[in-house]
């Protein structure tokens, strides 16, 4: 191993057994649990709520008791044909001289969408909201009634149902693993990666900076931090991959195998699990490590930016200062992915894929829209070049700048004074 | 002069408007102890970090171990910087075997090492014990530990001895004179005379941003006269004709300064005067005074007469 690599994981292995041998890192590990818990609770919230409404909802037809027997049987049929959400509970009403719809849809204690009054051929829809799904259903209603009425009841259509198991993902379903792909890697790297602003500031509030500085390479030391970082960043990865499988796993195995044996009947004996039917353009071993490899240059590109500006802080609180414009920075470039994967091929895409630091989350994307592969090569070898050239500049800066004592950060300024 | 370990040549640095360093050349002979003297704030630290490399200097040019650019020997440097840092949640061996680690050595070596010079230097207590928890003085000599771990054959020491007691200072020396032995060549920066003084091959005195002086340490003590303290058996008026112009009173004896090739003829004079010597002695200034003299030299730009205070009596 040459000198400088070697330095390199000395830093390396430092920063990440520094990092990982406390108590603080137990709690960062275990902050997902946080989040997914809050979630969690929210989701039942939320969904208990969703329950105790939808209960309460209806819609209201006021007719002659005659058109009562038909009125049910149409709901009946429509209900049973309609895709999607099915419409609220319906109440049939004799009419009477004096009911006014008006005042039915305003009765307290239940959710009134829509009632229907009148005679079926030009009947009253009163509706909550103008244009509401309910109101079309309740005019869709009675024109089944009238029409059974005038052709008598008619054998329903006996379809066969066929899906497309093979033959392609569709190019929405598609973008939308890109989508997922940039969310993910983003996601990650704004949680691990922003650390790498403050590394610096350890070694230079207790003066190792110059130990290290006077030792090996500054280079080593840029580098070597990120690497101990990305270990950090990995292991946290490669827990969580850990748990999810592990849970996955679990709860295969709590399924009833004979559930399974029937679910897998009903879907038809060849039938691939939902999931796996929809494939990134490159396929899915090609596209998880792709994704992984562009996280890693990700991480790499946006914490070398990090660790250089970071270094340049003298105090805590001008590093706290500095988190907010890196934050919005990675966010413009989150945006710019995002807007790349929802439109692959497109100038904008191209745009996104040459920027060195949101390439890594536009070329995920691509990956998952485009089934050319050599190109990714390309890519990564260009986002290599960029974190060199980011340490190589941050470590200029620091050079010239901290280790020179000087305290003014407006380089211009020093470089007109000492000439 | 044999093979030189350090070779500067004209190491200028400016800070902003202010030099900071001003053409500081040094050349140090391998194998000895050398020492950079001066005031504080004179440069001598700027001048070590352009020595080894950490700061470039805005002229001039540094080669260590024979001719070597300071970045491609590292792993033969040791450094004790002027601000001290460890980081303090390692313990003590970890953060021995870590510096090794840096300049090249294997951890486990490291480890081994760090546990047999803690032991030898009175610190076994401490070996497992985490930085924090140490006083400065402890922390201060593990990183010494850690900066000759792996052997060097240049040892850079800046302000070494700042910040240890006595028995301290005293194992510091030591341990100076023993990598000596070994063969490594050190170079340390001070402004307590005391220790270049007993330790010192050769030194070089820095005073407002350059060298005022380079030599080993009896040339610089023979920059100023020496000194006389003489207490006659018998004084009256006519002794102060026999003495040297500039000859002080002080109580029973007389003080004065003398030149090298003035010395037997005084010795003459005495004798034949018939005062008779109670007490005579004839001594070199000690460092102290010769580096004081330089300093005031260059801060007023006048020759200040020095001022003899280590006189060893000696009987008559």
């Amino acid at each position: 191993m040459s000198p400088f690599l070697r330095t390199l994981f000395v830093i390396a292995r430092r920063d990440f057994l520094s990092i990982v041998a406390t108590p603080t890192f137990l709690l960062f590990l275990l902050a997902p649990l946080f989040m997914i818990g809050m979630g969690a609770l929210g989701g039942v919230g939320a969904s208990q709520l969703a329950d105790s409404a939808r209960g309460a909802g209806r819609l209201v037809v006021i007719a002659d008791p005659g058109d009562m027997e038909a009125l049910r049987d149409a709901d009946d049929r429509l209900r049973d044909a309609l895709p999607g959400d099915r419409p609220a509970a319906l109440e049939l009403r004799i009419a009477a001289a004096n009911t006014d719809p008006v005042a039915v849809a305003q009765e307290k204690g239940r959710d009134t969408y829509a009632v229907m009054s009148g005679s079926l051929a030009a009947p009253r829809i009163v509706e909550r909201e103008a244009g509401s799904r309910s109101g079309r259903y309740l005019a869709l209603l009675a024109t089944e009634v009238l029409r059974s009425r005038a052709a008598g009841t008619i054998a329903p259509a006996a379809p066969r149902f066929e899906s497309l198991t093979r033959g392609g993902t569709s190019i929405a379903a598609q973008q939308s693993i890109g989508f997922g792909a940039v969310f993910v890697i983003f996601l990650l790297t704004l949680l691990l990666a922003g650390q790498s602003v403050g590394m610096l500031a350890e070694e230079k509030g207790n003066k190792v900076i110059e130990i290290l500085a006077a030792a090996v390479p500054l280079e080593s030391v840029f580098l070597g931090k990120l690497l101990g970082l990305l270990g950090v960043a990995i292991l946290f990865i490669a827990f969580w991959t850990a748990m999810a499988v592990g849970g996955g796993l679990i709860a295969m195995t709590q399924i009833d195998p004979a559930a399974m044996a029937q679910a897998g009947a009903a879907a038809g004996a060849s039938a691939p699990p939902a999931v796996l039917a929809v494939a990134p353009a490159t396929g899915w071993p090609f596209f998880i490590g792709m994704s992984f490899l562009y996280f890693v240059m990700a991480f790499l590109l946006l914490g070398a930016v990090f660790l250089g500006v970071g270094a340049q802080a003298s105090t805590v609180r001008e590093i706290q200062m500095l988190s907010l414009p890196i934050t919005i920075f990675q966010v413009a470039m989150f945006s710019l992915s995002t807007a790349a994967a929802n439109a692959p091929g497109s100038g904008l895409a191209t745009i996104a894929q040459i920027i060195p630091f949101s390439s890594p989350l536009a070329m995920a994307a691509r990956a998952a829209t485009d089934d050319a592969k050599a190109v990714h090569l390309l890519a990564l070898g260009w986002q290599a070049i960029w974190v060199a050239l980011v340490v190589y500049l941050s470590v200029r800066l620091f050079r010239s700048g901290v280790l020179s004592g000087r305290s003014d950060w407006r380089f211009w300024k020093r470089s007109a004074g000492a000439g | 002069m044999s093979e030189l370990s350090v070779e500067a040549k004209g190491l200028t640095k400016y800070f902003g408007a202010f030099k900071a360093v001003d053409h500081v050349s040094l050349e140090v002979p391998t194998g000895s102890i050398y020492g950079v003297l001066g005031p504080n704030g004179a440069g001598k630290t700027t001048s070590l970090r352009m020595m080894l490399g950490i700061v470039d200097p805005d002229s001039g040019e540094s080669r260590l171990l024979g001719g070597h650019a300071p970045q491609s020997v590292r792993h033969r440097v040791g450094y004790l910087p002027e601000e001290r840092g460890l980081y303090p949640g390692m313990k003590a061996r970890e953060a021995i075997a870590f510096m090794g680690a840096l300049r090249g050595l294997d951890w486990a070596e490291g480890r081994r090492r760090a546990a047999t010079f803690m032991t030898e230097l009175g610190l076994e207590r401490v070996i497992d014990e985490k930085i924090r928890k140490m006083s400065k003085g402890m922390a201060q000599m593990v990183q010494l530990i850690g900066s000759i771990v792996h052997a060097p054959d240049l040892i850079v020491l800046d302000e070494p001895f700042s910040g240890l007691d006595p028995v301290n200072q005293e194992r510091l020396e030591t341990l100076v004179r023993r990598e000596q032995t070994r063969g490594a060549t050190i170079l340390f920066s001070t402004h307590v005379m005391a220790h270049a003084e007993r330790l010192c091959d050769r030194i070089a005195i820095i005073a407002r941003s350059a060298r005022r002086f380079e030599g080993t340490v009896d040339a610089a003590r023979a920059l100023l006269p020496m000194q006389v303290r003489y207490t006659p058996r018998t004084d009256d008026d006519g002794l102060a004709a026999l003495l040297p112009a500039g000859a002080e009173r002080r109580g029973d004896a007389w003080q004065f300064p003398i030149q090298d090739d003035a010395v037997e003829p005084l010795l003459a004079r005495i004798t034949a005067s018939g005062h008779g010597v109670a007490g005579l002695s004839i001594v070199r200034p000690a460092l102290h005074d010769a580096f004081v003299h330089i300093v005031r030299q260059v801060d007023a730009g006048f020759d200040a007469d020095a001022h003899a205070d280590a006189i060893e009596e000696f009987a008559a």
